[in-house]
């Protein structure tokens, strides 16, 4: 909480507890959000969250690009005669 | 920006598609090579790039809906049927089994010593860990029920503890069931006995597993304010799916445990 600007006042600690103390409150983050996702950028919603989402993408799709060649290996191997000794 | 005159939801071009295709082929793919040439690296693969479709495809979905306003009530009824529809198929799925057990139960082969259970299988007893088991299920049925009216009546607090309620009994179900099969006199390798059993109760148990993550993942929603009393979808699917693997168990029980022992 920022108190930069106002005359020192010492506030007792307890009022500055607002929350209850069963557990720990979190905020509703969802309007943030929802002004994230409905910005008019042209973005995919795949891709709409930021950086970290670009990052995950491009992981997934260089795992799908070798994981088909590496089957298209392994369809090579499977095809090919076994060699007899 | 271009708006729309219809209440439906025109998804913007993605890429999961097809990464969900391609794990499907590696994860298939990768269990012939491990047959074969004894090499897991590509079933592993293909596991690994279906959890990451998984994740972020539904991930997408929760933006669509909660934070982009797509879910109006036709998008939402669409969702309905879809949901009911997947649930029939798996309803089918299961039905398949219990035809197997039928098959086999109703009329046992000289092979098996002409009866049921066949000679030389101890079967476990319907009344101890089962019977606790059937408990749990039917327990969360009524927890989820708590965590759905709890929802619509906007009290947040209790739709969390419910719903962890539901998600515990979960797990527990898991747990003891988990200790049964180890426990169990009896393997999959033993005869008809032994396959429809663990074959039935294994892909029943598996749905346990995915109807809790499902519902861990309502939680998680549920404490992030996604959920509104009168918008929450998701949860309603999640619901719907755990009664259905409860309803299965209570066949499981009556006909493998009860009856087949």
């Amino acid at each position: 909480m920022c108190l930069c600007g106002t005359k020192a006042k010492k506030l007792p600690v307890l009022a500055s507890r607002a929350f209850s103390s069963s557990a720990r409150q979190l905020k509703n983050k969802v309007p943030e959000a929802q002004k994230l996702f409905q910005e008019d950028n042209g973005l995919p919603v795949h891709i709409k969250g930021g950086t970290g989402d670009m990052m995950l993408y491009r992981a997934t799709m260089t795992l799908t690009i070798a994981g088909t060649c590496y089957s298209l290996y392994w369809l090579l191997m499977a095809s090919m005669p076994q060699k007899k000794a | 920006m271009a708006h729309q005159a219809h209440a439906y939801h025109m998804v913007d071009p993605s890429p999961w598609p097809l990464t969900g295709a391609i794990a499907a082929l590696l994860m298939t793919s990768g269990l012939a090579v491990w047959f074969h040439f004894h090499s897991t690296t590509l079933m592993i693969l293909g596991t690994i790039l279906l959890l990451l479709t998984m994740f972020q495809w539904w991930r997408d979905v929760v933006r669509e809906g909660t934070f982009q306003g797509h879910h109006t009530p036709p998008v939402q009824k669409g969702l309905r049927y879809g949901m009911i529809l997947f649930i029939t198929s798996e309803v089918f799925f299961f039905l398949g089994f219990f035809w197997a057990f039928y098959h086999s139960s109703l009329a046992p082969t000289p092979e098996l010593g002409g009866c049921w259970p066949p000679t030389g299988i101890t079967t476990l007893d319907p009344f101890e860990v089962p019977l606790l088991n059937t408990a749990v299920l039917l327990a969360s049925g009524v927890t989820v029920t708590w965590a759905h009216h709890s929802i619509m009546e906007g009290e947040r607090k209790q739709a969390i503890q419910s719903l962890a309620l539901t998600i515990a009994l979960g797990f527990y179900f898991t747990f003891l069931q988990a200790m049964e099969y180890y426990e169990a006199p009896f393997t999959i390798a033993d005869g008809v006995y032994g396959s429809t059993f663990f074959v039935a109760t294994g892909f029943h148990g598996l749905h346990v597993i995915i109807g809790s993550m499902f519902l861990a993942v309502c939680l998680l929603r549920q404490i992030h304010f996604h959920f509104t009393s009168e918008h929450h979808f998701g949860f309603e699917a999640a619901a719907w799916y755990w009664h259905f693997v409860d309803v299965v168990w209570l066949f499981l029980y009556i006909s493998i445990y009860w009856w087949g022992s």
